[in-house]
């Protein structure tokens, strides 16, 4: 009797404690996420008035001029383009050299420190640098190698470029994640399959990827999300007046321009609420298609 | 030895806090209350303007702090912070914008302030820049400065290609075959410059000069499609076609001010808002200099667009008398005469122009002010820039050639209509 009393109260104890250690995190979370969330579906309805004042209920109507919007279908594909452009290279890349600074050489510290440097970096200035590296008159890039690219203003080769920025921005930080993995591989399985004759690649592929194959999973699904919410280097590299930007800007650029340059709330409500559905689409495909390759020990 | 380093770790973060606390405490006893908040978009003038807040703390011992935010980014600020409760205490106001905020009760009304002050007489400033910034007849802000549209030249490029400077007899045409002169084939230099979103020191004044007009008194049509606009834009259609211009994608990339300060273009249509920039450049204070626009041989006019910015109080600022006093000293005479002679801009009160004009002595700046006789007030209404970007959008493909002139003015027009008939 007096075993249970004890227990209940210890219980309670810890579901109090336990609130109070999350309730921050909830706080936040309902703030700073849930609350927007909710609003921006309430607004994707309405055609707002100004800050915020007068809104009227419209139904559907913005959902109905979004899907014959020729811009919004554009900005869907040049987001795909841009998310299959830099995940995969993002990644693999990221993969190749967290593999080799895995491994005893001399400055692995000092690598790694440059390659994680542009995580450090605020976007916006990595964007400025870029847009004048990309410069076809006056770049870094044509006048070293003497050509005449228009990165940034070629409307088939410029969402390339942005995706560039995107890949060389993000290596580091996938670099790290994937060290992290690397160092939970135990050594002795390399040492068997050394034993038994296999080869590097034989054993990247046969351990090391299987072994980091959660963390693989997680990078690949974070990735996806940051690449088809692009918006920074787009906005700081290109002009309204760029020929390019009509193939290149994302989804989110076009949320930006209705919302907050054109004040269209409603209509930049409609356009994110559209992206988050795309997103959630792959992301739950994604889900799906881990268990075929994903082992979790 | 690593236990040391933390402790002189702590030590030294304890030592800076104490003296950045006593820093504090030291500006408080000075000033009672925290400075004004001010919001300007413009870096070219912040230092002119700190001037002028200094000469006021100086008199008044109101301090103000200056914080600048980009074009882009200052409307999104201001936006969300008229949404949040959180203005700035005193901000640039700009007619793209200005509608907007009048009519939702977030400027401070100033009509009785002004009727009150012996600084403030709404007859020394021209009155289209009071019609931006009146709504129901009741003021919202004060005039800050004017601005006109000139011709910029470099004339290191024109004595090279033996082309005499533009004078105050050129007309459009002249700027033509002079473009034409300088323009070199292999695209090192181009005669002129005029991207498709520089409208208001562009080519609107284009438009106005030959009778046409971009949107009808009334706010509600679009002129756009008027015969005269298009007569004019034709103009531009010459020197884009012919390639007297750089392409679209070069001006876009690098801007037509990067391009005229490193030599790439000889003549560009400016603002006077650009002064300042130019000045300050090495290439383009050695070798640049500015005339007035040509003139329109068939109508006789050389209107310059212009517009007025205005300095503007949140509505529910704290401290709406030392707001007040602010602005005040900046719309009167004298903060009018310190930032014209200061070299910021062109000030709105009338006759203070002569102080700038002398502010660099080294550009003809008097072009600027002989623009002052045909002045037009930049197309507006209320949702300008929705409108605006619409029609910038078809330009783009005018000027990047995947349409002609007059095609594209009509299909401006028609979506231009489209967005004034929903306001």
């Amino acid at each position: 009797m007096k075993n249970r009393s004890l227990r209940s109260a210890m219980t309670t104890n810890t579901f109090l404690w336990g609130w109070a250690l999350i309730l921050p995190t909830v706080i936040g979370l309902l703030v700073l996420n849930i609350i927007p969330l909710i609003a921006t579906i309430y607004q994707s309805f309405h055609k707002t008035g100004d800050f915020g004042k007068g809104n009227i209920f419209i139904g559907l109507k913005n959902f109905q001029k979004l899907f014959s919007d020729d811009a919004v279908l554009q900005s869907i594909i040049n987001t795909i383009k841009y998310t299959i452009a830099q995940v995969p290279f993002s990644v693999i890349i990221a993969l190749i050299l967290a593999v080799m600074l895995n491994k005893k050489i001399r400055g692995r510290s000092i690598y790694r420190t440059i390659y994680f440097m542009p995580m450090v970096v605020a976007p916006a200035a990595i964007a400025m640098v870029w847009r004048w590296l990309y410069n076809s008159e006056f770049g870094l890039i044509n006048n070293l190698f003497n050509l005449n690219v228009n990165w940034i203003s070629n409307p088939s080769i410029a969402v390339f470029s942005i995706a560039i920025i995107g890949i060389w921005s993000d290596i580091g930080y996938n670099m790290i994640l994937f060290l992290a993995g690397l160092q939970e591989v135990p050594k002795d399985y390399y040492e068997a399959a050394d034993l038994d004759g296999a080869s590097a690649v034989q054993s990247f592929v046969h351990i090391t990827v299987p072994m980091i194959s959660p963390i693989l999973f997680f990078v690949i699904v974070t990735r996806m999300i940051a690449a088809m919410q692009v918006f920074d280097t787009i906005f700081m590299v290109m002009e309204r007046s760029n020929p390019a930007l009509y193939k290149t800007q994302s989804l989110v650029f076009l949320f930006y321009q209705s919302s907050f340059v054109e004040r269209d709330l409603g209509y930049g409500s409609t356009i994110v609420v559209v992206l988050l559905m795309i997103i959630m689409f792959i992301t739950a495909l994604q889900m799906i298609a881990q268990k075929k390759w994903v082992h979790y020990n | 030895m690593k236990k040391k380093i933390v402790s002189l770790c702590i030590v030294a973060v304890m030592t800076s806090a104490l003296v950045f606390a006593g820093g504090d405490a030291e500006k408080a006893k000075v000033a009672p209350s925290k400075p004004l908040s001010v919001m300007i978009w413009d870096s070219n003038q912040e230092p002119g303007i700190r001037l002028i807040i200094d000469d006021f703390t100086a008199k008044t011992g109101i301090e103000a702090d200056v914080q600048v935010v980009d074009w882009n980014n200052y409307w999104t600020l201001l936006s969300a912070g008229a949404q949040g409760g959180s203005l700035p205490d005193v901000f640039w106001m700009h007619s793209n914008e200005s509608q907007r905020y009048m009519s939702n009760d977030l400027l401070l009304d100033v009509t009785d302030r002004i009727a009150k002050s012996s600084l403030i007489d709404p007859k020394n400033y021209p009155e289209d820049i009071w019609s931006l910034y009146t709504y129901n007849k009741k003021y919202y802000a004060i005039p800050k400065d004017i601005d006109t549209i000139a011709l910029w030249y470099n004339k290191t490029l024109f004595d090279e290609a033996g082309v005499a400077y533009p004078d105050e007899n050129w007309t459009w045409d002249d700027l033509y075959q002079a473009a034409k002169k300088l323009t070199k084939a292999d695209g090192s230099v181009y005669g002129f410059c005029n991207v498709n979103t520089n409208n208001q020191a562009g080519w609107y004044n284009l438009i106005y000069s030959n009778n046409g007009y971009v949107i009808s008194e009334d706010k509600k049509k679009s002129g756009m499609d008027h015969p005269n606009t298009i007569e004019a834009m034709k103009w531009m259609e010459k020197m884009i076609n012919e390639n007297l211009m750089p392409p679209q994608n070069v001006m876009s990339e690098s801007g037509e001010d990067v391009l005229f300060q490193s030599g790439k273009v000889a003549m560009t249509l400016q603002g006077s808002w650009m002064v300042a920039a130019f000045r300050d450049n090495e290439y383009s204070y050695a070798n640049c200099d500015i005339a007035m626009l040509p003139l329109n041989e068939k109508t006789g006019r050389r209107a310059s667009i212009y517009n007025g910015l205005g300095w503007a109080i949140s509505a529910n600022t704290l401290r709406a008398d030392d707001a007040w006093k602010l602005v005040e000293y900046f719309g009167s005479e004298e903060g009018q005469l310190r930032q014209a002679e200061l070299g910021v801009t062109m000030s709105a009160y009338k006759d203070t122009s002569e102080k700038w004009k002398n502010s660099v002595p080294r550009f003809n700046l008097q072009a600027y002010l002989d623009m002052q006789d045909d002045m037009v007030i930049r197309p507006f209404s209320r949702n300008t820039v929705k409108w605006e970007n619409a029609v910038l959008d078809v330009m783009l493909k005018v000027w990047s050639k995947e349409m002609p002139m007059e095609a594209g003015c009509k299909e401006a027009a028609r979506q231009m209509n489209e967005i004034l008939a929903e306001e």
